[in-house]
């Protein structure tokens, strides 16, 4: 059976659309002053990442939580959706592969899923998506992050994203193969090249 | 034994910690009716972890006995009400070596363990990959509402005991099972597992230290017949922890 792995955020939605524009108000359930909220709400925003040495903390969990309320207010891609019932109508095994803790964020994903009517077989989470293709023999991969961009041709993957996300810039090692993954304006453009 | 020590918690429920995968052999996971609800590639190792639901019971003592076997790993969910076990646990809180085990991690388990065993209520120590779980079992079920709040003071009281002895409370993080707020969607893993990060088997610390896989499989057989909290024990402790002031 043909299968194909399939990115939720800035891919079959608009996440950091989401998370630049929707109004986050505290509340008591933050236990955070005005001021640090929005700071950590900026800091957010600006992709800003710890440079700590500590996994949990007051930030990453701010984090996961304005993050879980993108994943269920994000709106979902038209073109996106139709596609993916073309996958179903022909007969693709559908995986939808995230970086989304899905230990957590697996209830609001599906009923995302569901309430946008999109049909998929199975839910993975990793951080290692083109190792995850590699070894669940998937050959297919729509995703906008720029490593599995440049990296999956070399690994067999065959990676698309949307054009929007900006190509990764070349290698600095030339012995690395050159990035071979495909832009696309429309979800329409990617049933030719999964076809080839 | 584990079905013993585990039986008060959903059977027809649970995550696979296994190095199998792929579709052929998902699609022999999903038989008699077992559904997935997500599957996980961890950075530890290619583990994959699978969080299965509609287990029969037959299905779920072939995993039990795989478990056994370390062929895989199970870990289960608690129930959403109530329950006869509860589990500290220990994680060192740093974003490298974290399998470590820590000044602090020493500490708060020296003085968490000290606790309960002052209280009446002896924990089953386990080493983790990141520390340790401290498990209690009780004779009957108790309110997840009740064992939260004993959980979450009787760590404030260690935490305490660190901070006053010059530590950073802030090395270790603390889970509590079950967590109120979080009891559907997470799990642990049980007694005579291999942690998926270390390999390393789930040891028993006992008076001595870490115990070898055989002595720790004893341990946990004594504890079982000869350990397990009683209610209105248990119910003492809780309520010497509600009049602290």
């Amino acid at each position: 059976m043909k299968t194909i792995a399939v990115d939720l955020d800035d891919v079959l939605n608009n996440f950091t659309e989401t998370l630049q524009q929707t109004p986050f108000l505290r509340d008591e359930t933050y236990a955070l002053s005005e001021e640090v909220f929005q700071d950590y709400l900026a800091k957010v925003r600006g992709g800003w990442t710890e440079s700590g040495s500590l996994l949990s903390t007051e930030y990453s969990f701010f984090r996961y939580k304005i993050h879980r309320r993108c994943y269920e207010r994000a709106q979902a891609r038209p073109d996106g959706v139709s596609f993916m019932h073309w996958l179903r109508q022909n007969r693709w095994r559908i995986a939808i592969c995230t970086y989304r803790d899905l230990r957590r964020a697996q209830d609001c994903t599906r009923k995302w899923l569901a309430d946008n009517e999109i049909p998929f077989d199975y839910l993975f989470m990793t951080g290692h998506k083109i190792a995850f293709c590699k070894a669940w023999g998937i050959e297919h991969l729509i995703d906008d992050e720029a490593v599995n961009i440049t990296l999956g041709e070399r690994f067999g993957v065959r990676v698309y994203y949307p054009a929007e996300k900006r190509r990764p810039a070349p290698p600095a090692n030339p012995v690395e193969t050159l990035c071979a993954a495909r832009a696309f304006q429309t979800f329409d453009e990617i049933k030719a090249w999964i076809q080839e | 034994m584990l079905k013993e020590f585990y039986r008060g918690l959903p059977k027809d429920r649970a995550k696979l910690e296994s190095e199998e995968h792929g579709f052929a052999f998902l699609e022999r996971l999903l038989t008699d009716g077992v559904t997935l609800e997500y599957g996980e590639l961890t950075s530890s190792g290619l583990v994959h972890k699978y969080k299965l639901a509609n287990i029969p019971e037959r299905r779920m003592d072939d995993l039990l006995f795989a478990h056994v076997e370390k062929v895989c790993n199970v870990c289960l969910y608690f129930d959403v009400s109530a329950n006869d076990t509860f589990c500290f646990n220990l994680d060192n809180n740093h974003k490298v070596n974290s399998s470590a085990i820590i000044p602090e991690t020493e500490a708060v388990v020296r003085e968490l363990g000290g606790h309960l065993r002052g209280l009446g209520c002896e924990p089953l120590i386990v080493a983790s990959g990141r520390g340790y779980h401290l498990w209690g079992r009780l004779e009957a079920a108790v309110a997840n509402e009740r064992l939260f709040d004993f959980m979450l003071r009787s760590a404030a009281t260690a935490l305490a005991a660190i901070h006053r002895q010059g530590h950073d409370h802030h090395q270790i993080k603390f889970s509590f099972y079950p967590d109120l707020r979080v009891h559907h969607v997470v799990s642990l893993r049980l007694f005579g597992s291999r942690h998926v990060k270390n390999k390393v088997f789930s040891r028993v610390l006992g008076p001595q230290g870490l115990l070898d896989e055989t002595a720790s499989w004893e341990f946990f057989a004594d504890y079982l017949k000869n350990r397990t909290i009683a209610l209105a024990r248990f119910q003492t402790a809780h309520n010497s922890l509600l009049d602290l002031k």
